[in-house]
């Protein structure tokens, strides 16, 4: 279980770091084909954008996991230990409702450009919906089609050939990422409610960073 | 009046302690699940178009690794260094270097708590030593830190053009003179209060000295050199044309204005390549050629020439990006939940019904900058700078425009309100930050920054009401403005 734990952690830390180097590079790359090479990588921004919504959407579960979430804490810091906790779970419930809700607009959103049916129901699904148009069609606008990718054309594409890689690619990361966060929120719920953390927020960015300053502050005389 | 329902609701859950992405985001989706007939379905659209539709907001991450690449060197003590042989010697040398210090790192930093996590340990515990008080060194680099966001490259200012349509470019440039000139009224005010208080003065450590210090610093400088450059261009030598009084093009050798070649995205892009290939290859502070233990020597590239490879995948490198990529995660989230607020807002017609409400209530310009200022005093005390930006610079943009004030102006003056906010009390973010660095109780943090805050106060009128301040230099370099309304 423990080595499971490390396996996921290590993979979720390499996800965030690849995908920040690659999207860096792939920029750096468009700069310098541009002005060195007078040739412009098209497809060059449109994959740097979807990296950055992985990217985002991806780390925000991991970021619950650390507990790395910006928030105010300036009451959670007045009232008492007691009080503190019961404002931890009301503000855990807020987190999963609002998960929870995006989880299924996300899947609604993607489910037909997978040719999938989207769910009915306005706040809760209520059952797959009978009617809908696919778009399994549907491509993005510069990032040329990949071989490796060519399994999808028969399942979505009624095997015409894709000349751009489909949208139901980029797209897959909604309702993926907000199952993740999800599962992430329940997990920090149920650690709120054991007491084995206080809340779910930081009150800025730095954090961790303070007290590693602290010392080198204290070092000093 | 469902509108204030909106914001009591985000108000309510952010002190509940709910993270602020989720605040934001929670409140618009009950609000549109309620009031309006939007799906779910768009709601997650508007959450992905947050980076699909938005590139200005990709120069983020990027700025954020160019700085994270800066920050985990040695490029503070660097810095430092290269500030006390400039300034060091003037009564209180060593806190007005302290805060020239703050100015240069803030260009290479586009955050105000990183900057006081980067500096203050360093210059607070010269400052001690050399006979300052603590008080007075806290107070100092808790004011001179809140810099991090006025000096360009800046993070909120990314933000306030994604959100504005202004351009980057136009609202760096704008933070430029405003930059220099709150540095230079802080470092006055320490000048004036050391003659009075008779404050210690270090020695002048020669030309030598800032020479030196000046090459050891200036792999740090020069990312800001290449950031501006890249964008608006810069004096070059070479051949170029000259155009005579008929219009006739002859090419001549000699000195000449080349034009940007950047977009201020791939400035950022170039910029975090710059400063990884910098920490890593030329401090050589991190990576595979940094010293194996404290104190020894970094190891040159000849003996080790595969690190030119292996430093892309360093524990070192990987680290950086993690951090980086961590803060990006963060900022991101609440920025593409501020979006989907900002969403309902305008689909509620809300900026414009307090826009009308506003100007038949007869509010002048000047009036409404106070407004302004009010709002965000207090918001920026609270909220992350970029999240309160996002949703209040859409409510405040038409009214400004309509009142004839310059949106790079108003943009400016919305950052330096952030700034303020960081430093006020009861809970501005960056006394947090100092507290904590210097170990200090909060209370004593908030009075050693209070004489400080009067200064930045001043200043706050000043670029309020003196538009030319922020507007000069953008109309001098990139042509006068077009105002669309």
């Amino acid at each position: 279980m423990q080595a499971l734990g490390r396996f996921v952690n290590s993979l979720e830390e390499n996800a965030i770091a690849v995908l920040l180097g690659a999207m860096t590079l792939l920029t750096f790359a468009n700069v310098v084909a541009r002005y060195g090479f007078n040739h412009n990588i098209l497809w060059a921004l449109e994959l740097s954008v979807y990296m950055f919504a992985w990217l985002v959407l991806l780390g925000v579960s991991y970021a619950v996991k650390i507990g790395a979430h910006l928030g105010v804490d300036a009451l959670l810091a007045l009232v008492d230990p007691r009080i503190r906790k019961a404002m931890g779970l009301a503000s855990a419930a807020a987190c999963l409702i609002f998960t929870f809700l995006l989880l299924k607009g996300s899947w609604d959103y993607w489910a037909n450009f997978a040719n999938l049916p989207g769910t009915e129901g306005r706040w809760f699904p209520l059952g797959f919906e009978e009617k809908f148009r696919g778009k399994g069609w549907y491509e993005t606008n510069d990032i040329p089609m990949i071989p490796l990718l060519g399994f999808l054309e028969p399942i979505f594409n009624d095997g015409d050939h894709y000349e751009k890689v489909p949208r139901l690619i980029p797209y897959m990361v909604l309702p993926f990422s907000m199952a993740l966060l999800l599962f992430r929120f329940v997990q920090a719920t149920w650690a709120l409610y054991q007491g084995k953390i206080e809340s779910l927020i930081v009150s800025h960015e730095a954090e961790d960073a303070v007290e590693d300053a602290a010392n080198r502050l204290e070092a000093t005389q | 009046m469902t509108v204030a329902l909106l914001f009591a609701l985000v108000i309510g859950l952010l002190f509940l302690g709910v993270p602020i992405a989720v605040a934001l985001g929670l409140s618009s989706v009950l609000f549109l699940l309620v009031f309006s007939d939007t799906s779910l379905a768009s709601v997650a659209q508007t959450l992905f178009n947050a980076f699909e539709g938005h590139f200005t907001l990709l120069a983020i991450p990027f700025f954020v690794l160019a700085s994270s690449f800066m920050s985990t060197g040695g490029v503070a003590k660097r810095i430092i260094r290269f500030s006390v042989a400039v300034v060091g010697h003037f009564p209180g040398g060593l806190a007005i270097a302290g805060v020239f210090a703050c100015m240069m790192f803030a260009a290479l930093s586009g955050s105000s708590p990183a900057t006081v996590v980067a500096i203050g340990p360093i210059v607070i515990g010269a400052m001690t030593q050399a006979g300052y008080s603590k008080d007075f060194a806290a107070g100092v680099i808790c004011n001179a830190g809140t810099l991090g966001i006025l000096i360009p490259p800046s993070i909120v200012m990314v933000v306030y053009s994604a959100a504005t349509d202004v351009s980057v470019g136009r609202m760096f440039l704008a933070g430029v003179i405003p930059g220099i000139l709150a540095g230079s009224m802080l470092m006055m005010a320490i000048y004036i209060t050391a003659r009075v208080r008779n404050l210690p003065k270090g020695n002048w450590l020669g030309w030598q000295e800032v020479l030196d210090s000046a090459i050891h610093a200036a792999g740090g400088l020069l990312l800001m050199i290449i950031i501006m450059v890249g964008i608006y261009g810069g004096p070059w030598l070479g051949y170029h044309d000259t155009f005579d009084a008929n219009g006739a093009a002859t090419q001549v050798f000699g000195y000449y204005w080349a034009p940007g070649i950047f977009t201020p995205t791939e400035a950022a892009a170039v910029a975090a390549v710059y400063a990884f290939v910098i920490a890593t290859f030329v401090y050589r502070d991190m990576g595979p050629l940094a010293a194996r233990q404290d104190g020894g020597s970094p190891i040159p590239l000849h003996r080790k020439p595969y690190a030119l490879i292996t430093a892309f995948w360093h524990a070192d490198t990987k680290r950086t990006l993690l951090d980086a990529g961590k803060l990006t995660i963060t900022l991101m989230f609440i920025i593409a939940n501020a979006l989907i607020l900002k969403h309902v807002l305008t689909d509620e017609q809300v900026p414009q019904q307090i826009a009308n409400a506003m100007l038949s209530a007869g509010l002048g310009a000047i009036m409404f900058l106070v407004v302004v200022n009010v709002i965000l005093l207090i918001g920026g005390q609270f909220m992350e700078p970029s999240g309160l930006i996002l949703i209040v610079a859409p409510l405040v943009f038409p009214i400004a425009i309509e009142l004839g004030i310059n949106p790079i102006h108003l943009g400016i003056i919305m950052v330096v309100n952030m700034e303020i906010g960081m430093i006020t009390p009861p809970v501005g973010l960056n006394l947090f930050v100092t507290s904590g660095v210097a170990r200090m109780p909060m209370l004593r943090v908030v009075k050693a920054a209070l004489p400080w805050l009067g200064i930045l106060f001043i200043f706050l009128i000043m670029v309020t009401y003196i538009p030319i301040l922020s507007t000069w230099l953008p109309e001098k370099i990139m042509g006068p403005e077009t105002i669309i309304k």
